[in-house]
């Protein structure tokens, strides 16, 4: 369905273009207001649209994000890499690729790499949960389906996620091994409607990945106290105020 | 009482019409006039007393005064009127801002989409709003408002806009109003003066140096998503927004109507708004209408969308999804 949707989007902006000052067969919110200029989108950007190919996983280059900064005011960097889609979210595309940069998400992470600590020690994964391995993680989350540590983290090398087909992604892939079971999720991620876009409306897309909100092992968002606006100082009261929103 | 002084004319003060007349009245006379001559030098102080800068002020604000409407002015214009307000912010509340007139891009329509299932009330977009658009502090100027809504329930007169508990709660959505930049806004349309209109790229802005503050705009928005200026805005210099643009936060004065502008100092330089890039749990989706590949046109073409007082036939550019 999706695909189909997407041909029928390009040819609204096709017929939008050619059309010219043609309004009239445009619902009322695409009309443009006067004095706007219909010219097409820049060749710079179609250029982009059609060297999307279905790549490989994989960096392609790493690139700082401009105008954001990441929790604590430090920078990020991102890679851009295609973001390839396997088994459960192939269903959903099609033959759809899309250009994603994908902010770096093992930056994050407070035991990486794993090989820090596990140099030259077997690790085994087994069908339980061992009482002394990383207490600081108490998974709440796939629970559903009687998951243990080896059905996401591939137990031949710790720094590899599992996926159920035997592929193997990297840490910086999370989506893929999300995408097996919340592959609405994902196919939204993808198109623009779930995921926080981090670097401009315009050019580059950079936008979250699943384990920059969600904790893999508790993915709920926390419950906080909103944010509460500066409170009025009724100095002198009589002069009447703007209804407080 | 006049009596002959003894020994040549009498003193210049004691004299009055060229006539020689006694202490009492000449004292009296003296006082009079010296009071006198100080009020006037009180009331004409500008015009005698004033510093060098107090005179360039003066010369400022007044051609700010007589400059006409930000719609019909050339480039020179609009580049002589930027330097004023530059040197009078330096000079009055020695700040340096830099207040730019970036146009629209062409080919750029702005549309904003909100999640209702991914937004929990945070208030996020609403601090960052804020500091952003320099927004008067005293008076609490906000123009988002984040309503908690009952679950299945769609009428905002029902919902509470001032939660302060933990958010979310249980059994409710959140739903957040601002500026929807009407495709056909009636609020441009009531201002007698034209000082509010709508931008090529769907953006409704105030030139907030030729409204009049009638507030006919704010009767005429059916969203409530104008604000008034009772008070000269109040902000901390040292949280003061420098990078402005002229239709957007750059500073208000008393008694005119300010509005969210989509961030449009941002957002015409491919930037997003502040209230988008806040926003921790990534509800606000923002984007080009024109671009097939935005994301906002992908939500508008795969998920359920609506609109607020869609009878009325004002069309926003805001939609509102779910998952």
């Amino acid at each position: 369905m999706i695909p189909i949707r997407i041909s029928k989007t390009m040819l609204c902006l096709a017929a939008l273009a050619s059309a010219g000052c043609n309004q009239g067969n445009l619902r009322p919110w695409e009309r443009l207001p006067p004095g706007a200029t219909t010219t097409p989108l820049d060749s710079t950007t179609k250029a982009q649209n059609t060297s999307r190919q279905p790549g490989v996983l994989g960096a392609v280059e790493t690139v700082p994000v401009v105008g954001w900064t990441g929790p604590g005011g430090e920078s990020l960097s991102v890679d851009r890499r295609t973001a390839a889609m396997s088994a459960g979210p192939s269903r959903q595309f099609g033959s759809i690729t899309l250009t994603i940069a994908l902010r770096d998400s093992s930056a994050g992470l407070t035991q990486y790499p794993c090989t820090a600590c596990h140099q030259g020690r077997k690790i085994v994964m087994e069908n339980k949960r061992i009482k002394d391995a990383h207490q600081n993680i108490q998974p709440v989350h796939p629970k559903q389906i009687g998951s243990h540590c080896a059905t996401c983290h591939a137990s031949e090398n710790v720094e590899l996620l599992a996926l159920q087909d035997g592929q193997r992604a990297t840490m910086d892939q999370p989506y893929r091994l999300c995408a097996q079971c919340h592959f609405a999720q994902v196919a939204a991620w993808a198109g623009g409607a779930h995921g926080k876009r981090l670097d401009g409306w315009q050019g580059r897309r950079v936008v979250m990945a699943c384990p920059n909100c969600h904790d893999p092992h508790s993915p709920a968002l926390r419950p906080r106290i909103p944010f509460r606006a500066p409170q009025i100082e009724r100095i002198h009261s009589p002069i009447p105020w703007s209804p407080a929103p | 009482m006049s009596e002959e002084r003894p020994g040549g004319p009498p003193p210049p003060e004691a004299t009055l019409l060229g006539k020689p007349v006694g202490r009492r009245i000449a004292l009296k006379v003296l006082a009079t006039g010296v009071a006198a001559a100080t009020q006037a030098a009180a009331a004409c102080s500008p015009l005698t007393a004033e510093t060098e800068q107090e005179r360039e002020v003066r010369l400022l604000a007044w051609r700010e005064y007589i400059k006409g409407n930000y719609h019909f002015m050339t480039d020179e214009e609009k580049a002589e009127t930027i330097n004023r307000l530059e040197r009078l912010a330096k000079l009055q509340r020695g700040v340096d801002v830099k207040i730019q007139t970036t146009k629209a891009q062409p080919g750029v329509l702005f549309g904003y989409a909100f999640n209702i299932s991914k937004c929990k009330g945070f208030r996020r977009c609403v601090e960052a709003c804020i500091n952003e658009n320099n927004l008067d502090r005293r008076a609490a100027t906000q123009y988002i408002r984040i309503f908690e809504m009952e679950e299945g329930e769609i009428d905002l007169d029902l919902a509470d806009a001032s939660f302060e508990h933990e958010v979310p709660a249980e059994g409710h959505f959140y739903l957040g109003t601002q500026c929807f930049q009407c495709a056909d806004p009636p609020c441009t349309r009531v201002c007698p003066v034209g000082a509010t209109w709508q931008e090529p790229d769907g953006i409704v802005v105030v030139d907030y140096d030729w409204c009049i503050g009638c507030r006919y705009c704010m009767a005429a928005c059916p969203y409530w998503a104008r604000r008034f200026n009772w008070y000269e805005p109040e902000v901390p210099v040292e949280e003061l927004n420098p990078n402005q643009h002229y239709l957007g936060n750059r500073a208000r004065k008393k008694g005119v109507v300010e509005k969210c502008t989509f961030c449009i100092h941002r957002s015409r330089q491919g930037r997003l708004p502040a209230c988008v890039e806040a926003c921790p749990t990534g509800a606000r989706v923002f984007g080009n209408l024109l671009d097939p590949d935005s994301e906002i046109r992908w939500v508008l073409a795969h998920k359920k969308v609506f609109r607020l007082k869609e009878d009325l036939k004002t069309e926003p550019r805001f939609w509102y999804f779910t998952d």
